[in-house]
């Protein structure tokens, strides 16, 4: 009896501690998770004003034949389109807002989610001159877009070619996605 | 064992960082402005110390068998609140330090105070422990984000000075005051392997300052012998 005991007793404590802390984590979940919901909410609709302003934005549905690395696609009051794209960057996914004008030309792109390497591939999500300018690059293309070593127009981030690539691809598919929606 | 002695332990004679050589991973990765460097070295601190009075408070009942387990546990747990609360009221710290705030999880220096420290002393020392090491942390993160930000992005106080609507932010458009021009900096000690440079730099300086004192401390012993 003992025996049996001194196995039952450390799987339980284990269990006690398990169950405090998931309270606790509970209790501090509800605290916050309206607020951490608002925020994202507010940075997406910073992002969509940032590339494409408009009043307000109307989720288009996809359908299954969508290419994979769409992810959203937001008709905007007045024209226009906003489209969320994911690619593969050097360093794992770059998820960006892209802003298409109805002329299908593009008004402007924004990196919302990267972890690009640091002072590289890192500008083109940051708030900076260097990054501006990156991005404006992108305000006014259409058709394929492609960087310079792939015969484009755009200028690649220096040290940062398959990020700039990464970018250059998603702006491409937002803009054929667009083309397709009309 | 008196505060004096902890707080020097803490910063210099075994500090964390520069003398246990743990927890260097998050370390170098985010040591690049001083924004995350702070924010960094605080989370660790207020993590580290809420951990080490709740091993300490148990240490009686917890199981020498599961005992990792439940250090385990209960960092996790610390861990996930402190990230909840960033990512609710400092967004900006929270998207800049981004999974390094998880990863405190397995930071040693947490699991390495509770089954070094905590987990056999008093709550009160272990408050002052954890306190003092992570101080000690925040100085080593706050020492090598300077140093980085400097000589790498030309800058001081990136993402909490100078920001677009206030001189002090929280907000992450801090752009810091700059010293040197956009440009000239050397760009690759903000980069991971900068972080191994201005590390092994501090480590060489820290183990030549305690030689230092060591060999000064056997003098005198000696002297007062003779």
């Amino acid at each position: 009896m003992k025996k049996a005991l001194d196995f039952v007793k450390p799987a339980l404590i284990l269990l006690l501690v398990a169950a405090v802390v998931a309270l606790v984590l509970g209790l501090v979940d509800s605290m916050t998770r309206d607020r951490i919901e608002a925020i994202a909410e507010q940075t997406k609709t910073n992002a969509m004003n940032a590339v494409l302003e408009a009043p307000s934005y109307e989720q288009i549905e996809l359908g299954a034949d969508a290419p994979s690395d769409i992810d959203e696609a937001y008709a905007a009051e007045g024209g226009g389109w906003v489209v969320q794209v994911t690619e593969t960057g050097s360093q794992g996914a770059v998820t960006m807002m892209v802003g298409v004008n109805p002329d299908l030309t593009c008004s402007g792109i924004s990196v919302t989610e990267s972890s690009e390497t640091a002072g590289l591939g890192a500008i083109a999500s940051q708030q900076s001159a260097a990054g501006d300018a990156f991005r404006s690059q992108f305000v006014g293309q259409s058709g394929t877009v492609a960087v310079t070593k792939d015969g484009g127009t755009i200028n690649a981030l220096t040290g940062a070619t398959i990020t700039s690539r990464a970018i250059s691809t998603g702006v491409t598919a937002a803009l054929a996605l667009c083309e397709s929606l009309g | 064992m008196n505060a004096k002695k902890q707080l020097t332990e803490g910063l210099i004679t075994n500090n964390p960082v520069l003398v246990q050589q743990i927890g260097l991973c998050a370390t170098m990765a985010i040591s690049t402005t001083l924004f995350n460097g702070i924010g960094m070295g605080l989370s660790v601190l207020i993590i580290l110390t809420c951990c080490n009075v709740v091993v300490s408070a148990i240490r009686k009942i917890i199981p020498g068998q599961v005992r990792l387990a439940i250090f385990v546990v209960v960092i996790a747990g610390f861990v996930t609140i402190v990230d909840l609360l960033l990512q609710a009221f400092i967004p900006a710290l929270s998207s800049a330090l981004g999974v390094f705030i998880p990863l405190i999880v397995v930071n040693c220096i947490i699991i390495g105070r509770a089954e070094a420290f905590s987990s056999k002393e008093g709550v009160f020392l272990s408050f002052r422990d954890g306190v003092f090491q992570g101080l000690g942390y925040t100085c080593v993160l706050v020492l090598m984000c300077l140093v980085r930000e400097l000589l790498g992005s030309g800058t001081i106080g990136g993402g909490i000075l100078n920001g677009a609507t206030s001189f002090f932010t929280l907000d992450g458009t801090g752009a810091g005051i700059r010293i040197i021009p956009e440009g000239f900096g050397a760009g690759a000690l903000v980069l991971p392997f900068g972080g191994f440079l201005t590390l092994g730099c501090l480590m060489a300086v820290m183990q030549y300052a305690l030689r230092k004192s060591n060999e000064k401390k056997a003098r005198k012993e000696k002297e007062v012998k003779e």
